[in-house]
């Protein structure tokens, strides 16, 4: 449905350079402050890059996230790999039987899918002190694995609803059980459906803020959680701040960049739209 | 799998059995979640004050307390701005930009704009915390900065450290980061073989561009807008990150929301039978909006 219309499309431009200005702004100002001198900054010209580039204040910023760039990727990926994997299996299930327990699950995950971390914050924080959990990074793991299961399982699921059923059914003639059907036959060919629900798992997880705060401890402690106390401790040194904030991006932003066509797909497989 | 009119025992057993492997894990998780729901209800009846846990029963007392609370009508307050002022118009923005993209751009123009807008979809609302306190810091703050190098002085603002409108700046915070996710939810809504065909037919039959967005696409995109609206709202609700990083509730309690005066009371104050019921109104508030999608979602699966 496009037009040729000349109104709607001066409407078009104007809206294209207005969204433009809006957007481009904060990540503009970001990088430029990002490799400037404070002093530089303290100058207010926060439109203008600077001709001597600070790249230690790169160094300098990474140095203080680097552990939690670490804590971060190991939880990130673990809770990545295990959600994708369970999910898989759950939401096959989900997706093809439709016996009163599976409506049943259904209700219960579609509830649980974008509950808020508050509702069962105590009692978490609770278990994992007295498990001890708390003292490694297999707490805030198994912490997120409790919502993101459900969220992987209804991502696949929405994918595998999309999969023709006939490519099971001449298995299933063929003498395979279910679990070889899943592992040699759906799987394989849900690869990227695969790819789309680990991108966004991975990005709730590496994003996730509430969580991290209060389960970390001085040696899990994640990249929002330092990223959040940079802010708060170099109160002055923008330079540091947006440098930091920047390198914490990266990797969520770059998914984002180069596999886009997945982080989409995955968005709306999210918001159950498939 | 699908549901025979009668089945023996044994074929009850071996479906079970069949499934386990695929479902352990999701009810293992799910198990732990809704128990860990009623743990936080039972602790929201306790009288929890302190950091050892007390679940010696005390009914509603923290409840009562807390409906006295101002800070607990502040916070209702606020949560039902970002409920209205956070979704509304996101989902009217959208839904413009959705439809101007569709019917009247060019292919470039289209990836350019939706990568423009989606890209904070990837950040965290720490870091769009981080640069949007600094866009709004009053001094030395980018936005001022430059409305008096335009000498628009008049227009700089206080933006977050006025307790009067701190709360709708964060709102703002919240509309900038989530409206690319509005409009692609949107734009997948648009484009079913019967929208495109009916919209072709307008435009033929010379209806107005508007007339056609209100009158057509809009009847015929509900369940898009209902997921939309959904997604919105439980994100509005869940609210912490934004409000934690950029005035950590002040000035005062004025930006306070219910999610960061749960973690507050818990975990700084130790009221945690307090934090609990806190946590279980949030509970119900999220319950009212995903009962409807998920009804609606229900019946899409299995349709």
């Amino acid at each position: 449905m496009r037009t040729r219309d000349l109104s709607t499309r001066l409407i078009v431009l104007l809206a294209t350079l207005v969204l433009t200005g809006v957007y481009v702004l904060p990540i503009y100002v970001m990088v430029v402050t990002s490799l400037k001198t404070p002093v530089e900054i303290s100058q207010r010209a926060y439109l203008i890059p600077t001709r001597n580039l600070q790249f230690q204040n790169y160094v300098e910023a990474f140095r203080l996230v680097y552990p939690s760039l670490i804590n971060s990727s190991i939880i990130s990926f673990t809770v990545t790999l295990l959600a994708a994997f369970f999910g898989g299996l759950g939401g096959y299930y989900l997706s093809r039987s439709r016996s009163t327990l599976v409506r049943v699950l259904f209700i219960l995950v579609g509830v649980a899918l974008y509950l808020p971390y508050q509702v069962i914050l105590i009692p978490l924080v609770q278990f994992m002190a007295k498990t001890r959990l708390a003292l490694t990074h297999a707490g805030l793991i198994v912490s997120y694995l409790i919502l993101n299961v459900p969220l992987a399982s209804v991502l696949m699921g929405t994918f595998f609803l999309s999969i023709p059923r006939e490519l099971e059914e001449a298995a299933q003639v063929d003498g395979a059980n279910r679990l070889q059907l899943f592992f040699r036959v759906v799987s394989p060919i849900s690869l990227p459906a695969y790819a789309s629900t680990a991108i966004i798992v991975f990005t709730q997880v590496w994003n996730e803020f509430l969580l991290a705060l209060t389960l970390s401890t001085p040696n899990t402690t994640t990249i929002q959680v330092k990223l959040a106390e940079v802010k708060g401790s170099f109160v002055a040194l923008y330079n540091i701040q947006m440098a930091s904030a920047l390198i914490g991006v990266l990797i969520p932003l770059s998914f984002f960049l180069f596999l886009g066509r997945y982080f989409i797909r995955g968005v709306l497989a999210g918001a159950l739209k498939g | 799998m699908d549901r025979k009119p009668r089945r023996s025992f044994r074929q009850r057993v071996s479906e079970v059995l069949e499934s386990l492997p695929f479902l352990a894990p999701l009810l293992i998780f799910l198990v732990i979640l809704y128990g860990m729901l009623g743990w936080t209800l039972y602790v929201s009846l306790s009288n929890w004050v302190g950091t050892a846990p007390n679940y010696e029963f005390a009914g509603l007392k923290w409840y009562q307390m807390m409906f006295r609370l101002d800070r607990f009508r502040v916070d209702m307050n606020n949560n039902v701005k970002w409920l209205s002022l956070g979704v509304l118009p996101t989902v009217i923005l959208a839904l413009f930009l959705a439809y101007m993209l569709e019917i009247g751009s060019v292919k470039r123009i289209e990836g350019y704009v939706r990568t423009l807008i989606l890209y904070p979809v990837a950040m965290s609302f720490v870091v769009t915390g981080t640069i949007w306190s600094w866009m709004y810091q009053p001094d030395k703050g980018v936005l001022n900065t430059i409305l008096r190098a335009l000498g628009l002085s008049h227009l700089a603002g206080r933006y977050t450290t006025h307790p009067g409108t701190a709360t709708y700046w964060l709102i703002l915070i919240f509309i900038w980061q989530y409206l690319g996710f509005a409009v692609i939810i949107l734009q997948s809504s648009f484009r079913t073989t019967e929208l495109q065909e009916m919209v072709e037919a307008a435009i033929v039959d010379g209806a107005s561009k508007l007339r056609i967005l209100f009158s057509i696409i809009v009847p015929n995109i509900r369940g898009g807008i209902l997921i939309l609206v959904s997604l919105l709202l439980i994100s509005a609700l869940k609210v912490f990150d934004i409000v934690y990083v950029v005035t950590f509730g002040g000035p005062g309690y004025s930006t306070d929301v219910l999610a960061l005066f749960m973690f507050i009371a818990t975990f700084q104050q130790h009221l945690v039978a307090l934090g609990a019921g806190l946590g279980m109104i949030i509970f119900l508030m999220a319950l009212v909006i995903v009962i409807p999608y998920t009804i609606y979602a229900f019946r899409k699966w299995f349709e």
